[in-house]
């Protein structure tokens, strides 16, 4: 089963990682999932692939009503993000899924209907959370040509999917980042490889460090949090990415 | 492993080769469609032949003429079996991701003490119990439809024989039409050996 740790939370508004699973067989890449709660409703980010869905769903349900939860965010479309979606449905029929319309017609055939999706234009929207606002940042091309990011200005969090991922041996998989040069050999490959354009990266550079962020959560491997956001923003802007030896 | 676990697993197999099952099924009917093609033609110019032949061959016209009704019918019967099994891969499919479901939200329910799970678990095993109605009922229908299938075979098995009985009264035109009627004999046996062996199809039998 996986674990929860709250990494934020004031009165009701709450901000729940829920992270690492021991009985998780190798074959299928570790992921994170995030949950902000607020208002007695809450809100999950990148839920996770269907294979996943046992382990992530007790652990949230040992610390929040999973019928409770109002909608999911998806950062893009791969199977590691949402392919469970079928089955959160399962739990509550009226829950909305908010994703990039590029994927809005591509993401039924992991389930859902019609009623399901909230297409979220290029230029991205803000959800609502009984009355907190969230913003759904555009990351386009990092790596999905149609992504976003989710800012919590009030907790101060950006929600980084794919971006910030780090692929971690188990000896290092902390959930904070602890030592940020050892860290970022294990995002380094990956960064170089998934993400697809120099461009889009500048430009997400430019706009998430206008932002106040304490916490930088990606999907995969630890939180960056205090220095090392920035830190990793600046080493970020640096990497040449889209490079493939082949 | 738990014995819902055991279960979950001997379905997904069963259910994996229901739809092996039903794809050979299927070429089946393609094999019986393209035959029952061919017998069309055979049938037209067989009728062009007794016409030739003239009063000797009226007798195998007529049958030459049942011999193409047969074959328009035995292609709208192998249409509408077509449907059926276009159905049960339908149901098949729902079937197995029922199973995948049920086998995660069977995990989720070990998983979590709240109970919450349970009642979202029982609802899935009634759709599932659906699916699988449903499944058995389009399987009865695809029985029955073969066996339909099979009478008008046993038909246009008589009829075939029968022209090579009228085959023998056509003079001078004995040999040619002796010969047509070997082959439409030829043909139906064929497609009775195919729909022989569908009937035999675990698929049906379970086994």
């Amino acid at each position: 089963m996986k674990t929860t740790k709250t990494i934020f939370q004031d009165g009701n508004h709450k901000w729940v990682a829920i992270v690492r699973d021991p009985n998780k067989p190798g074959y299928i890449v570790d992921t994170n999932e995030y949950l902000v709660t607020h208002g007695g409703r809450g809100l999950l980010l990148d839920p996770g692939g269907a294979e996943i869905f046992p382990a992530v769903f007790s652990a949230l349900s040992a610390e929040f009503d999973p019928s409770a939860l109002s909608g999911i965010f998806a950062s893009h479309q791969d199977p590691d993000i949402c392919s469970s979606l079928a089955l959160w449905l399962e739990f509550n029929p009226q829950m909305r899924c908010y994703v990039s319309w590029l994927w809005s017609s591509f993401i039924p055939h992991f389930g859902g209907t019609a009623e399901t999706f909230v297409a979220i234009p290029d230029e991205g929207i803000d959800i609502s959370l009984e009355g907190l606002s969230l913003q759904a940042v555009p990351a386009h091309f990092l790596h999905s040509s149609g992504n976003f990011h989710l800012y919590d200005k009030i907790a101060k969090i950006l929600f980084s999917g794919d971006v910030g991922a780090a692929l971690l041996p188990p000896s290092e998989d902390t959930l904070f980042v602890e030592d940020f040069d050892k860290h970022i050999r294990h995002a380094e490959g990956f960064h170089r490889r998934w993400m697809g354009s120099n461009e889009a990266k500048r430009r997400w550079c430019e706009r998430v460090a206008k932002m106040e962020i304490d916490m930088l959560c990606p999907q995969h491997g630890a939180i960056y949090r205090g220095a090392d956001v920035q830190r990793f923003i600046n080493w970020f802007d640096e990497l040449q990415v889209g490079i493939v030896a082949a | 492993m738990t014995d819902a676990l055991n279960v979950v697993k001997a379905n997904t197999a069963r259910a994996g080769a229901d739809l092996l099952r039903i794809v050979r099924i299927n070429e089946e009917i393609k094999r019986v469609v393209a035959v029952s093609f061919k017998i069309n033609i055979m049938a037209l110019n067989a009728i062009f032949l007794a016409k030739r032949a003239g009063t000797a061959a009226l007798g195998f016209g007529v049958l030459s003429n049942e011999l193409r009704v047969f074959s328009q019918d035995l292609r709208s019967c192998m249409e509408s079996l077509t449907g059926l099994i276009h159905g049960c891969v339908d149901e098949v499919s729902i079937v197995l991701k029922d199973i995948r479901f049920t086998r995660l939200l069977s995990q989720t329910n070990e998983l979590t003490t709240s109970g919450l799970v349970l009642p979202v678990l029982e609802h899935r095993e009634a759709q599932n119990a659906e699916h699988e109605r449903r499944l058995a009922s389009l399987r009865n229908q695809l029985k029955r439809a073969l066996e339909d299938a099979f009478r008008m075979v046993e038909l246009g098995g008589v009829l075939a024989k029968s022209a090579k009985i009228e085959a023998a009264y056509g003079q001078g035109f004995a040999p040619a039409l002796a010969q047509v009627s070997g082959e439409f004999d030829g043909i139906v046996e064929e497609i009775r050996g195919s729909l022989e062996s569908l009937r035999r199809s675990a698929f049906f039998s379970g086994h």
